[in-house]
């Protein structure tokens, strides 16, 4: 049996070899070769409906990261296979109409090796049981439709949309990446199915709250939830294909499979199902709301997209509530919401997928996608046309189209959900039908635009670039089969949902399907339900309101265009810019001086501060040597040589002074009885002197220092605090010796090395390691000078010479 | 066959002398420049190999026994890291080749370059803290001049802070290797964690901890990394490579060393600080990175977030976070390496360092584009590659104990590193066509080589971590159990 790895991997595969191929095989255009890829993958995949629907499962192991838990294992379910026919149904549409879309003078290569390492990763993401390696994929599906987006990267709009989908979603998936380690550290698991029947123990974990949060925050981006649906429409920026396929019937479902996914993980928390509803309600009122308004016809689809996707999101989180008690004939009701929501995703890819062509090939056609230059185009595109409307009536909610059957089931949802006691919703359940009803009646609203304002109306040639004709054949194969299935659904809904959706619900509500049918019978009539007022209801406004829409569009105009989200993000990013190139000009002066006030003051906090926090200061110093009077001389000479280099007035003064303080120090060490390191000191503080002599002459001129005050004193301030804590250390050390040296074991050098010096032995036998690697030191020191005097910059020599 | 242990650090240094000998050489330069990292390389294999069978390993020299001489402590942490070492050595050499000119070349550039990668590797395996410092001074001599080779104004300015700034550290670490002496008496730095454990980490060594600190910060650019943008600006391509893979990461290892084998005892202050610490740097950097045009400060801001980075795995201190930490070690290596040899070649071939002065070069030179967008995902820490296992577990980490607000920044930075380098990505690799295919400055293969195999490491080492799997879990183990260390060190005669 081939396994499902290897199923996700051939897309990768043929995403590596799609740029070698491509010049091997001109003669025929790249896409054809590429359409088998879905074909096969999706007849793959139909195969196992008939075992998945009689609730078989399937998983496969291949071995990653064992060591961490992290293996690419896959699992095959009802819900993963929906998702999967799905990404490879409407791939090989779309690759099809690409064909035509694209000609050969784009690089076609680029394209379709990004378009197979999307539905590589994106049926990665579907099939991955290993919730890290669902993020990889995760992960690998934005970075494709970054790609993607970019297509045409010469064009700035689609650079910043790129950019501005790109940050969304890698940010959303970060904060998932989060919530998915905390999900590993509650339950040791990374494997769904694990963590499935583990959770239960840890309701109560204090990270399950801010776990669900952070997924949720993934899946919300992700499916372009308000408020991160900005990315959606300026993603339009990529060519229309990609539109029909990422944008609207795929990568933005990976939040809506993340959500049903994790419904049964989180699924009985009231936060669950008060987010996943409330945004998905709220993104689906917005997103209605703000695609009555748009001009550019694929902006329009594109907030139609955002607004379904909330619509299916709020049924997903609507659903969730069958779990709080867990299974009882009464909460079995609330999981139709999913039933519906798994639904209306595969009437959204159908008919929006369709409408999306359709657009493509108006906007291919005629060279505009304006509604304000487009009309009357039925008579031209007659075929066209017909999809567009079965499209868009679908999305309205009318019959005979499947759109109408998922839009009831929906009214039933939110109906259903008040009658809950659970969750406050006596108070705000009523809430949910308002909302849903009057994103309903914009949904409707914009659904006549296309159809109405494109294509029937009056015809404006000399506003297109290219008369209108109908699109060739091979570009209207794709919608006219999405557009034949939106029909077709309707009429016998109910194939697919015993044969897909049933098993999709017992993958979301695994403890309700061992008890009980979740099926649910689709059927166009039910008699005068609410839920059929309420849909007539839709009609009447919309009707209604759609024609006069002139009189009311002024309240768009109330919120002004700063105020949108979009100028938000885009605030956002200039603002960073300017205050982060502030902020780090501040402290980056580019002057000595300053770095080293950083050091000392780190220093100072770090080990002063720690010094006074942990009472190590808590020392007695009676018991040291006494201090004799020479002691003193000599320190109070040496400290007077310190002191005056500061306010020497020449360089000699400075240089003259700071031999006062070396030969002080040869002098302690004279005291001290250390003879060797007298004569070393010495030695080295007249070789440093004469060399500072010698080297006098070519200094430039010593200029006096110029500080304010204020600097001065905090210098001084600095000065004195470091110098402080360097004495204070050293005494406690003297006083605090926690072990006697190891050094009485030299003082045996004659024995153990037939040294009868012990220093000598010490530096050129016992560590004579560190001798011969300061010999080196000096080497690299003594070769880099003539290195830096033989090889000037020859450009740089007269830029010396001109200072 | 433990004199192997030495080789790491005694082949460069040979080279570099023999070098010497044969300035004008450029062939025999290059050959045993690039022979002795290929030695490291299979030397560092076969030492990693011998540690998961032995134990950690020991090089006394001069036969002193511990704590008496000085001794090269072969344990997996340090070997992995000579290891990355070699290899992002070998590959920043095969770029110098054919880029640093041949004035470079005669001017002993390969032998300070061996000299450099002596005291890294010494740094590396020493087991003697004042040889940490003889190490240290090798390096860094070696950085002085590397950085002010070519004798430019601007690099002979930046070497002075720089010079300036490391004598100064330097210093400090030498007083600091004074006060723990004095206070426990030995160098050797299992005898220096034995002694520690038998007295308690008294309040006067948690202070002497704190120096150390300040000087392994300066070095890693931990907090202190104001020297860094600068510095790491102003030498070659090749060099600049060199040190924002190599440099701050052995001020790092330091760091993870000096505080799990000496100061580890309290870790709720001192471990908290160096949280504090990074966490600060992460910010820092990631304000840093997104503001400026010039490609140089951005690549180097990032070098401080990786830093902040891989020290929360240390100020976590849990096996998962320390086994990220070394994971996203070698990463950062591997990847800066990249970054730096990336950004290097588009200044060259854009004759700018502007952002707004390049555009449109995926078109030019398509294959280094996309080089660039993957050390750009790889630094994101995204999947599959080389940041994602590191990023992972420190993120484990932090979750296990609790450090939310370390946990959020070191996400957030993630998404730094991402659009800082997108914008380079999109500003100069995409958009508008400048460069006219006539005009176009031709595309070494010289250039491309070295950063082909750096990115195919960063992807090697993203889909085969679980190759280096045991390696870094024992590399981490030794870190948490410093008895291992010790015994190893000075009960196994």
């Amino acid at each position: 049996m081939v396994s499902v790895n290897l199923l996700i991997m051939i897309p990768f595969l043929a995403a590596a070899l799609i740029p070698f191929l491509h010049k091997r095989i001109s003669r025929l255009h790249i896409g054809w070769y590429v359409l088998l890829i879905p074909i096969i993958l999706f007849i793959f995949l139909a195969l196992y409906i008939p075992s998945i629907a009689s609730g078989a499962t399937y998983l496969f192991m291949v071995n990653w990261l064992p060591t961490y838990g992290i293996n690419f294992s896959t699992y095959l379910d009802g819900l993963s296979l929906i998702f999967g026919l799905i990404i490879t149904g409407v791939g090989a549409l779309v690759i099809l109409y690409s064909i035509y879309y694209l000609n050969e003078n784009e690089s076609l290569e680029h394209f379709y090796a990004y378009l197979m390492l999307f539905m590589g990763a994106m049926l990665g993401v579907i099939f991955s049981d290993n919730i890290m390696v669902l993020y990889v994929f995760w992960e690998l599906t934005s970075i494709s439709s970054f790609l993607l987006i970019a297509f045409w990267f010469q064009r700035k709009r689609s650079r910043e949309g790129a950019q501005k989908a790109l940050l969304i979603t890698v940010s959303g998936g970060f904060s998932m990446l989060a919530g998915f380690i905390m999900i590993g550290s509650i339950t040791g698991s990374f494997s769904f199915r694990e963590i499935i029947e583990i959770i239960p123990d840890f309701y109560d974990h204090h990270l399950f709250i801010p776990a669900m949060l952070l997924v949720l925050l993934g899946a919300f981006t992700k499916s372009a939830q308000f408020p991160f649906h900005i990315w959606l429409p300026s993603a339009m920026e990529a060519p229309t294909p990609v539109s029909a396929y990422l944008h609207s019937a795929t990568m933005v479902n990976a939040g809506l499979y993340l959500v049903a996914r994790f419904t049964p993980i989180f699924g009985g928390e009231v936060a669950w199902f008060w987010l996943v509803t409330g945004i998905g309600l709220v993104t689906m009122f917005w997103g209605s709301f703000t695609a009555v308004r748009q001009t550019d016809l694929k902006a329009l689809l594109a907030y139609s997209t955002i607004s379904q996707l909330g619509m299916i999101m709020s049924m997903f989180g609507m659903s969730s509530a069958a779990l709080n008690n867990g299974y009882s004939t009464d909460s079995v009701v609330y999981t139709q919401a999913a039933f519906a929501g798994l639904f209306h995703l595969i009437n959204h890819a159908t008919f929006k997928s369709a409408l999306f062509m359709v657009v493509g090939i108006i906007d291919h056609g005629v060279g505009t996608r304006d509604i304000r230059r487009l009309g009357g185009l039925a008579t031209y595109m007659p075929i066209t046309f017909t999809i567009a409307m079965i499209g868009s009536f679908s999305m309205a909610g009318l019959p005979p189209f499947n759109g109408f059957l998922s839009k009831e089931m929906f009214f039933t949802s939110v109906l259903n959900i008040r009658e809950l006691n659970i969750y406050s919703l006596e108070t705000w359940g009523t809430m949910l039908p308002v909302i849903a009803w009057v994103a309903s009646v914009f949904t409707f609203i914009y659904c006549m635009i296309i159809v109405f304002k494109t294509f029937l109306g009056k015809y404006q040639e000399e506003r297109l670039e290219r008369p209108a004709h109908e699109a060739p054949v091979g570009m209207l194969i794709a919608p006219i089969i999405l557009g034949i299935l939106v029909i077709v659904i309707f009429f016998f809904p109910n194939v697919l949902g015993n044969y897909l959706i049933v098993p999709a619900m017992a993958s979301i509500f695994p403890t309700f399907a061992a008890e009980t049918d979740l099926g649910v019978t689709i059927s166009a009539w039910h008699g005068f339900q609410p839920e059929l007022w309420m849909t007539i209801g839709v009609v009447v406004f919309g009707v209604l309101l759609f024609i006069s829409l002139k009189y009311w569009k002024g309240i768009y105009a109330l919120l002004p265009e700063s105020w949108s989200f979009d100028s938000l993000y885009n605030a956002i990013l200039e603002k960073t810019e300017i205050n982060s190139n502030k902020i780090t000009n501040y402290y980056m002066t580019g002057y000595l001086r300053d770095y080293l006030v950083y050091i000392y003051i780190f220093f100072i906090i770090l080990a002063g501060g720690t010094l006074i926090y942990t009472g190590a200061l808590d020392f007695n110093i009676v018991d040291d040597a006494p201090i004799d009077p020479i002691d003193w001389v000599i320190a109070i000479t040496m400290s007077v040589g310190a002191i005056a280099v500061i306010f020497a007035k020449s360089r000699l003064t400075a240089i003259l002074l700071n031999g006062v303080i070396g030969y002080g120090v040869a002098l302690f060490f004279v005291l001290l009885r250390a003879p060797d390191l007298a004569l070393t000191q010495s030695v080295v503080e007249t070789v440093t002197t004469v060399l500072f002599l010698v080297a006098y002459k070519f200094l430039p001129e010593w200029k006096k220092e110029d500080s304010p005050r204020r600097t001065k004193s905090v210098n001084l301030l600095i000065s004195i605090l470091v110098g402080t804590i360097f004495v204070t250390v050293a005494l406690a050390v003297q006083n605090g010796k926690l072990f006697e040296s190891i050094s009485s074991y030299f003082e045996n050098s004659y024995e153990l090395a037939g040294a009868k010096n012990i220093v000598n032995a010490i530096l050129s036998d016992f560590r004579g390691f560190d001798t011969m690697l300061e010999v080196i030191v000096l080497l690299i020191a003594g070769i880099g000078i003539f290195t830096l005097i033989k090889l000037k910059a020859r450009k740089g020599e007269e830029e010396l010479e001109n200072k | 066959m433990n004199n192997l242990l030495v080789l790491p650090m005694a082949l460069p240094v040979l080279a570099g002398i023999i070098l010497i000998f044969f300035r004008n050489q450029i062939k025999l330069q290059r050959g045993i420049s690039l022979g002795v990292s290929f030695a490291n390389i299979g030397i560092a294999i076969y030492l990693l190999n011998r540690i998961q069978e032995e134990g950690i390993l020991r090089l006394d020299f001069g036969g002193w026994e511990p704590p008496f001489g000085i001794l090269f402590v072969a344990d997996s942490f340090s070997v992995i890291l000579v290891l990355i070492t070699s290899i992002v050595a070998a590959i920043c050499l095969l770029y110098a080749f054919s880029s640093i000119g041949k004035s470079h070349e005669k001017m002993l550039f390969y032998s300070f370059v061996n000299f450099l990668i002596a005291g890294v590797n010494g740094s590396f395996l020493t087991g003697d803290l004042f040889n940490l410092y003889v190490n240290f001074e090798v390096m860094l001599l070696a950085s002085y001049v590397l950085i002010a080779l070519g004798g430019k104004k601007i690099q002979l300015r930046e070497s002075i802070k720089y010079v300036v700034i490391n004598v100064l550290s330097s210093w400090f670490f030498l007083i600091a290797i004074a006060y723990l002496y004095g206070s426990v008496g030995t160098l050797n730095m299992a005898h220096i964690s034995e002694r520690i454990a038998e007295s308690g980490q008294t309040p006067l060594l948690t202070g002497i901890s704190m120096v150390f600190l300040t000087v392994f910060a300066l070095k890693s650019g931990l907090l202190l990394y104001f020297w860094l943008p600068g510095s790491y600006s102003v030498p070659p391509t090749a060099v600049a490579a060199l040190f924002g893979a190599l440099l701050t990461k052995v001020g790092i290892y330091a760091i993870i060393r000096v505080f799990t084998l000496f100061f580890y005892h309290d870790p709720d202050f001192t471990h908290t600080i160096i949280g504090i610490l990074a966490g600060v740097s992460l910010i820092g950097g990631s304000i840093g990175a997104v503001a400026y045009k010039d490609i140089r400060q951005i690549v180097s801001y990032n070098v401080v977030i990786g830093v902040g980075f891989i020290l929360i795995g240390l100020s976590v201190g849990t096996q998962a976070a320390l086994e990220g930490s070394i994971y996203y070690l070698m990463h950062d290596m591997i990847v800066k390496a990249l970054l730096f040899l990336l950004a290097g070649t588009m200044i060259k071939v854009a004759g700018s360092a502007s952002m707004d002065e390049m555009s449109g070069l995926i078109r030019n030179y398509p294959l280094f584009g996309w080089l660039f967008f993957i050390v750009m995902i790889s630094l994101a820490g995204m999947p599959p590659l080389s940041g994602f296992i590191g990023k992972v577990l420190i993120g484990q980490g932090t979750v296990e104990t609790g450090s939310y607000v370390l946990l959020a920044l070191a996400f957030l930075s993630s998404i730094v590193v991402l659009y800082s380098l997108l914008r380079i990505f999109l500003n100069c690799f995409w958009g508008e066509t400048m460069i006219s295919f006539e005009d176009e400055v031709p595309m070494k293969m010289g250039w491309l080589i070295p950063c082909v195999l750096l990115s195919a490491a960063t992807i090697g080492l993203g889909l085969g971590t679980e190759v280096f799997a045991p390696y870094v879990s024992d590399a981490a183990n030794t870190l948490l159990n410093p008895q291992i260390y010790i015994d190893a060190i000075l009960y196994d005669k």
